[in-house]
């Protein structure tokens, strides 16, 4: 197992997907940021236009970068795909699996440093928000306080179970379809379009009655945790319908199954 | 008593989902220490053969042994190095970076990267990306990368696959160099010329069919001479007196004759005093191409 991580670990330190998704993911940060800070010295009219420039500032990082939950979900699941269905393209696959440690080993090393790769992504999120929040503290001249400890582990938890379940979506459709261009295009209309839609429809029916059934979505639960974050200067907020305890258990079942299904397909399939 | 043999196969089959049968009941021997030649026309069912050992492909029915383990295992793996196919290798690293990742997984010390890199001759060239390696630079880290555990068996699928005529001439006489000693090579190949130079043994597949299986001086015949005289039959029946029938055949309107090419000499001097004028008298070998053909009954340049 150590061997198979230390080599995913070198793999991975030189892979440009590392450093691209690292970059993207922070760039989307300081996007949000700017725009907010803009839209809050320049308030349009009406609701919609308006935010709070107190949202901006460091004791609130956690619960702003923690919106960017939806979008660094679809990256996961981009690199996901790629993580997975590339070892088919480059066939490196017979590479792996004629080495000395077994298929299942393999792929549990190959998913420790997922994980830690979905916990950078996580921490590049954190590190540019608390970094953004620090510099429109002192551009408007406001104290400088951070959230407690606790909530930052918290907030830190949240998105890397979030980046790991959706990654998770990534890894299996690369290991179903053995390449990764069309898993990562699945990956995201599943997410973008599939979901909403039969979320949307199941919530229909029979007025509501079939909603748990849409609770259990991956992607519902992935907003719901999300918005269990807040606080009173980001304005009201509705209640949640899923409760954070029910979208962390499903996220991490989502995350844990999909990995195991992909594991048995490793392990039955033929390598041609 | 050690076991001579290292890879042994019974009855191994490999039926895919849509019915076709790529290997069918295959059994199959290398000893130890050989060189042996696994060969077959495209298609033939080498490759999904060698997956079947690697334990890459699961077999329908039949077993197999490699180096003493069941296919796939880890502990068998450990002693097997290999290169099927094309050479798997990740584009963005260098060629050392690949080999120095591949060792991590097989557990094999860092030192030995540029041991087998200066065994292919491309330590010059580790520090290029794999992606803008050359055919002939990419199979040769591909046995580089086979030759990290220093295995005892090593098998390598066609690997003078895509090269031009030098890349092919220096790719021969690197195996040959890896199959000196002790270490057990298993080549697979489509061409007859690798082979015949190469290998110690060989084994022959068809249609999924090991046809046979035996040195390749057993696979080329008994030496002979070939005797071309008029008349032929005359001489025919004076060499069937001299040789015995069975060591006679007819063949192209020429006599193969099962003799010590030595012999030539005393065979020309008796047919002249025999009255038999002798057109042409040589010794005769039959060409791998010639036994190949005929045991796969495929058409010479079709």
């Amino acid at each position: 197992m150590i061997a198979t991580i230390k080599f995913e670990w070198r793999k991975l330190r030189f892979r440009p997907a590392l450093f691209v998704s690292a970059g993207l993911i922070a760039a989307l940060t300081a996007l949000v940021y700017f725009f907010s800070w803009y839209q809050a010295l320049h308030p349009s009219t009406g609701d919609r236009g308006l935010v709070n420039i107190a949202t901006l500032y460091p004791d609130q990082f956690v619960n702003q970068v923690i919106g960017a939950g939806a979008i660094g979900g679809a990256i996961a699941i981009v690199l996901g795909a790629i993580y997975a269905g590339s070892e088919f393209s480059w066939g490196t696959l017979k590479t792996m699996f004629t080495q000395r440690p077994g298929r299942l080993t393999v792929w549990a090393g190959r998913l420790v440093v997922f994980s830690v790769w979905m916990g950078i992504m996580a921490a590049v999120l954190f590190v540019a928000g608390a970094a953004l929040s620090v510099v429109v503290a002192l551009f408007q001249g406001h104290a400088i306080s951070w959230p407690a400890a606790v909530d930052i582990a918290k907030g830190f938890g949240a998105i890397w179970l979030i980046f790991v379940a959706e990654g998770a979506i990534g890894l299996g459709l690369g290991v179903v379809i053995r390449q990764s261009a069309a898993a990562l295009g699945a990956g995201l209309i599943y997410l973008l379009a599939v979901e909403l839609i039969a979320v949307r429809f199941i919530d229909s029916i029979n007025n509501g009655a079939y909603k748990w059934i849409g609770n259990l979505f991956v992607g519902q639960n992935a907003a719901a945790l999300t918005q269990s974050f807040t606080s009173p200067a980001f304005g009201r907020s509705l209640a949640p319908a899923i409760s954070a305890e029910h979208a962390v258990l499903v996220l991490a079942a989502y995350g844990v199954g999909l990995m195991i299904i992909a594991a048995g397909l490793l392990r039955l399939r033929d390598v041609t | 008593m050690e076991n001579t043999t290292i890879v042994e196969t019974h009855s191994l089959t490999k039926r895919y989902g849509s019915g076709v049968l790529a290997v069918d009941s295959v059994d199959m021997s290398v000893r130890r220490g050989e060189v042996y030649g696994f060969l077959g026309p495209n298609g033939a069912g080498k490759t999904t053969t060698l997956r079947m050992l690697l334990g890459l492909i699961r077999p329908t029915s039949g077993t197999a042994t490699v180096a003493g383990h069941a296919p796939g295992s880890p502990v068998g793996l450990a002693r097997i190095g290999s290169l099927i196919e094309s050479p798997g290798f990740y584009p963005y690293l260098s060629g050392r970076e690949n080999l120095r990742v591949v060792a991590d997984l097989a557990s094999v010390k860092q030192k030995r990267v540029d041991e087998v890199l200066d065994i292919v001759e491309l330590s010059s060239r580790a520090g290029r990306k794999f992606g803008t390696y050359s055919t002939g630079m990419k199979q040769r880290l591909g046995v580089a990368a086979a030759l990290l555990k220093d295995p005892d068996l090593l098998i390598l699928d066609e690997p003078t696959n895509g090269l031009d005529p030098q890349g092919m001439a220096e790719m021969r006489k690197l195996i040959k160099d890896i199959g000196q000693g002790d270490r057990t090579v298993l080549l697979s190949s489509h061409l007859l010329g690798e082979v015949e130079a190469i290998c110690d043994r060989v084994g022959v597949i068809s249609n999924g069919h090991l046809v046979t299986q035996s040195t390749v001086q057993e696979l080329l015949g008994e030496e002979g001479v070939l005797v071309r005289a008029q008349p032929i039959e005359q001489a025919q029946d004076f060499l069937t007196r001299m040789f015995g029938a069975e060591a006679i055949s007819r063949q192209d309107g020429a006599i193969h004759l099962k003799t010590k090419p030595e012999n030539s000499a005393d065979i020309n001097r008796q047919l002249m005093n025999a009255g038999i004028s002798v057109s042409e008298l040589r010794p005769f070998e039959r060409s791998l191409e010639e036994v190949f053909f005929k045991l796969t009954g495929e058409k010479q340049g079709s």
